[in-house]
């Protein structure tokens, strides 16, 4: 409890901090809720969608004959307007809207933490670091996304750069408070004086302090990046080649059939509405599991 | 004293505050007022027709115009020696009829006396002059393309005007005359360099309709031509014709669906159409095509060069089931560049390139190209397709073709990009497919002339083929008289194209326009989407409905 009173910023969720100092075997754990199994079960099934759905299915494409169906037994999310199935099509894309979602996520957690952590113990690269955080979380970020993909052309590897390249700010901002936290305590000093360097203070004794910190931002981080995938491949600024639950909107879009077929949007919708959801509550979820507040201590 | 400034002040500034509310209010409810009388008064000769286009005017000059939303509006204003009518004829517009002299070549037009400019300056045979000379000078244009043998024009009288050929060339009269628009000299002779005249405010126009008034991204409003003479008597009943940009199709639609707009200028998507065909208060009009969809291959790029290569590319469009399906069986197939809908040109003995990724495959290994790094693709096989993403039916071949091209060991990265976006792209050269369709091909020889020459006199040579045989039929066969020999070498270039596979042709679409038929009726439609239902003349016919 001593380390949330001395917290330079309240709003900062420490609980995940606090925790690790504490035995983490305790009730009020992640699973006691029904929000903790459920975001869990939901995560769980998209990830085996993802990763044997397409082994399943057989790749859409082509010309189909049943054109604009609305959902039937045969078809359970409706046909496109090229007479493709639409609930393949959202499997297909489940697993490059994963990919893309968990690859820029730890894009940016790894860009975000390294920074976050250097400014939290070493005091001089702390003002660059804040700096360029600033600068960083004032940029509008799409256009940005879109005029850097554009540039580079388009494909699941520019998504993933660009996307993660320009996510870590946030992770940055949390990282580096809570380890300033964590760096004013006296065990680094100890650390210190028993002669531990800079590298091994903030990989061996910081790290592993914000480390629950970093799992959360992890869940939000990627549920984000799903959003921006799914943003970017809506705009025509995604891979062509590969299916993800953007481009699937992006040709209902082309189609000129918004109006009336609803199916062609409602269930790609639905998937990153759910994954998003699933993935934040199961963030929220964890920090609050290990957050003595929210656990009545 | 301080307080009693400060709050003199305070009073002030409540005032003005008030007074600018009460003016921003009065000003918005006078807009909101005066657009709707002009849409509900249906009756008298202020009703408002809006029609949705998808891109903005990209050029005002009408002399140099190649879009589709600036000829919609251009073909308005300015009018033509002759226009296009429903049965895909030419029939008089400015002039009354054209002759020929001097064994072909000399080409008389006599001007209809009751065109006047909106200033009140009547139209003459100077104003044809002065048009056909500036484009020469300039090289404005495809029409440019067309006027390559005058030697000189010659203005017989206030409303007779004479083009000199250099030789006969039978398809002159018409293709000049549809496609030559008829500038005011006065006007436009005070403009200085016209291949960089914006045009862009203070119109004069001699057409049904002249714009009035823009802004840019959301309006462009044109008010009926009291003087155009082919306006049913008492006027036209349309006063005002509103172009309303929506960049997206679908919004386009549910504008329509709403009664935001009247009709859309877009063709409807075939996967739309169904939709819209049942809907309360909309009709569609269904209109021919004097064009048609095509993939054009720039040669001067890699391997396009390759005539293994486009010929492989052919053998990966499936246009069979992209017209049943993307087209939903509205259009026909082509085969050569030239369309079935010249039927006497058509040659019929050529066959289609079969769809088959496997066996262009083959052609590909047999013509030396192989995957030596192991990805998939045949090395040096990576193009880039261009097209313009406001043309629904297009994006989605541009997909089916690059799966099915992947298959062939062809990758094909896909740009379909905003339509202006593309244009640009394409007059310079800047893709390596460009996946597009043609709006108006009048008659096949200036066609080929246009698409095909190394000298590339309408700026439209896409393929940016230079190829001294094909220069030979070309030229060869514009001074061709006799009918048959014509044909006969007409067909020769069809096949020889074919063979060289300088495009692979998709099919000839037919267009869908839909519109409130519970506000208007009586669009007199031409084909194709360039003209269809918003000729100057098409909607001059309009009624609004009781």
């Amino acid at each position: 409890m001593s380390s949330t009173s001395t917290a330079p910023a309240p709003d900062v969720p420490l609980a995940a901090l606090a925790a690790t100092s504490l035995s983490p075997k305790r009730p009020g754990g992640f699973f006691s809720k029904p929000s903790g199994w459920l975001s869990v079960a939901v995560l769980v099934v998209f990830v085996l969608t993802g990763v044997f759905g397409p082994m399943l299915m057989e790749r859409p494409g082509g010309l189909g004959t049943d054109i604009l169906q609305a959902p039937s037994g045969a078809h359970w999310f409706g046909t496109d307007d090229l007479g493709q199935d639409v609930f393949t099509q959202v499997v297909w894309g489940t697993r490059i809207s994963l990919t893309v979602g968990v690859v820029a996520s730890l894009i940016a957690i790894v860009i975000g933490t390294a920074l976050g952590l250097g400014a939290a113990y070493l005091k001089w690269l702390d003002p660059f670091v804040t700096t360029i955080t600033d600068v960083m979380l004032s940029l509008p970020l799409l256009p940005l996304m879109i005029l850097v993909t554009a540039l580079a052309g388009p494909s699941v590897t520019t998504l993933v750069v660009v996307i993660g390249v320009l996510s870590w700010p946030e992770v940055t901002r949390l990282i580096r408070s809570n380890g300033m936290v964590v760096a004013a305590m006296p065990y680094i000093d100890g650390a210190r004086v028993l002669g531990a360097g800079a590298v091994r203070i903030i990989t061996r004794e910081i790290l592993p302090a914000v480390m629950p910190l970093i799992v959360v931002s992890v869940l939000l981080t990627a549920a984000r990046s799903v959003i921006s995938e799914a943003g970017l491949s809506f705009l025509g600024m995604g891979d062509p080649s590969s299916w993800s639950w953007g481009r699937i909107l992006l040709n209902a879009q082309r189609s000129g059939t918004i109006a009336t077929a609803w199916w062609q949007t409602l269930f790609p919708s639905l998937a990153i509405l759910l994954l998003v959801l699933a993935s934040t509550i199961a963030g929220v979820r964890y920090n609050d599991s290990r957050d003595p507040r929210t656990k009545g201590m | 004293m301080n307080n009693g400034t400060r709050r003199l002040r305070a009073l002030t500034a409540v005032v003005t505050a008030g007074v600018l509310a009460l003016t921003g209010c009065g000003l918005n409810e006078g807009n909101g007022s005066t657009e709707s009388e002009g849409g509900s008064t249906a009756s008298s000769a202020q009703a408002t027709l809006r029609i949705g286009t998808t891109t903005d005017v990209e050029n005002f000059n009408p002399l140099q115009s190649l879009s589709k939303t600036d000829s919609w509006i251009l073909n308005a204003m300015y009018p033509h020696l002759l226009r296009i009518d429903e049965n895909a004829e030419k029939v008089p517009e400015a002039a009354t009829g054209y002759s020929y002299e001097e064994d072909g070549k000399a080409v008389v037009f006599a001007l209809d006396e009751r065109f006047q400019w909106t200033d009140g300056t009547p139209l003459t045979a100077e104003d044809v002059k002065f048009s056909a000379e500036a484009i020469m000078q300039y090289k404005l244009g495809n029409v440019a393309a067309k006027l390559t043998w005058v030697e000189s024009v010659e203005v017989r009288d206030e409303n007779t005007v004479v083009f000199h050929l250099s030789q006969p060339y039978a398809p002159f009269a018409e293709g000049v005359g549809f496609w030559m628009p008829i500038v005011p000299a006065h006007v436009f002779s005070e403009a200085g360099d016209l291949s960089t005249f914006a045009n862009d405010a203070d119109w004069v126009g001699a057409g049904a309709y002249v714009l009035d008034s823009m802004t840019r991204g959301q309006r462009y409003t044109l008010k009926a031509n009291p003087n155009y003479p082919h306006a049913p008597e008492g006027g036209a009943a349309v006063g005002t014709v509103e172009y309303v940009v929506y960049p997206d199709v679908n919004t386009m639609i549910l504008a329509l669906r709403n009664g935001d707009i009247d009709l859309m200028g877009t063709p409807v998507p075939a996967s739309a159409a169904a939709s819209l065909e049942g809907a309360d208060g909309i009709s569609l009009e269904t209109v021919g095509s004097l064009g048609f969809a095509h993939l054009t291959y720039n040669v001067t790029k890699g391997a396009l060069a390759d005539q293994a290569v486009r010929q492989a590319l052919s053998m990966v469009v499936d246009t069979k089931s992209i017209i049943a399906t993307i087209l939903q069986g509205e259009g026909q197939p082509m085969v050569g560049p030239i369309s079935p809908i010249f039927a006497q040109f058509d040659n019929t003995d050529l066959d289609a390139y079969p769809f088959d990724p496997e066996g262009a495959r083959e052609l590909l290994e047999k013509a030396g190209y192989s995957d030596g790094d192991g990805d998939g693709v045949l090395d040096g096989l990576s193009f880039e397709m261009v097209c313009d993403q406001s043309n629904a039916n297009l994006t989605r071949v541009a997909e089916v073709v690059r799966e099915d091209a992947a298959e062939a060991g062809i990758q094909i990265n896909l740009a379909c990009v905003e339509r202006n976006t593309f244009l640009a792209r394409t007059r310079g050269g800047e893709y390596e497919i460009d996946l597009s369709q043609w709006g108006v091909f009048d008659n096949p020889m200036d066609q080929l002339r246009s698409t095909y020459l190394s000298s590339n006199p309408g700026g439209i040579n896409y393929n940016l083929v230079q190829d001294a045989e094909l220069d030979a039929l070309v030229n060869d066969a514009a001074l061709t008289v006799d009918e048959k020999e014509f044909v006969g070498k007409i067909q020769a270039i069809d096949a020889y194209v074919h063979d060289q596979a300088l495009l692979t042709p998709l099919y000839v679409e037919n267009f869908r326009f839909a519109y409130r038929s519970d506000r208007f009726e009586g669009f007199a439609p031409s084909p194709s989407d360039l003209l269809g239902m918003v000729t100057g003349y098409s909607l001059a016919q309009v009624t609004p409905v009781d």
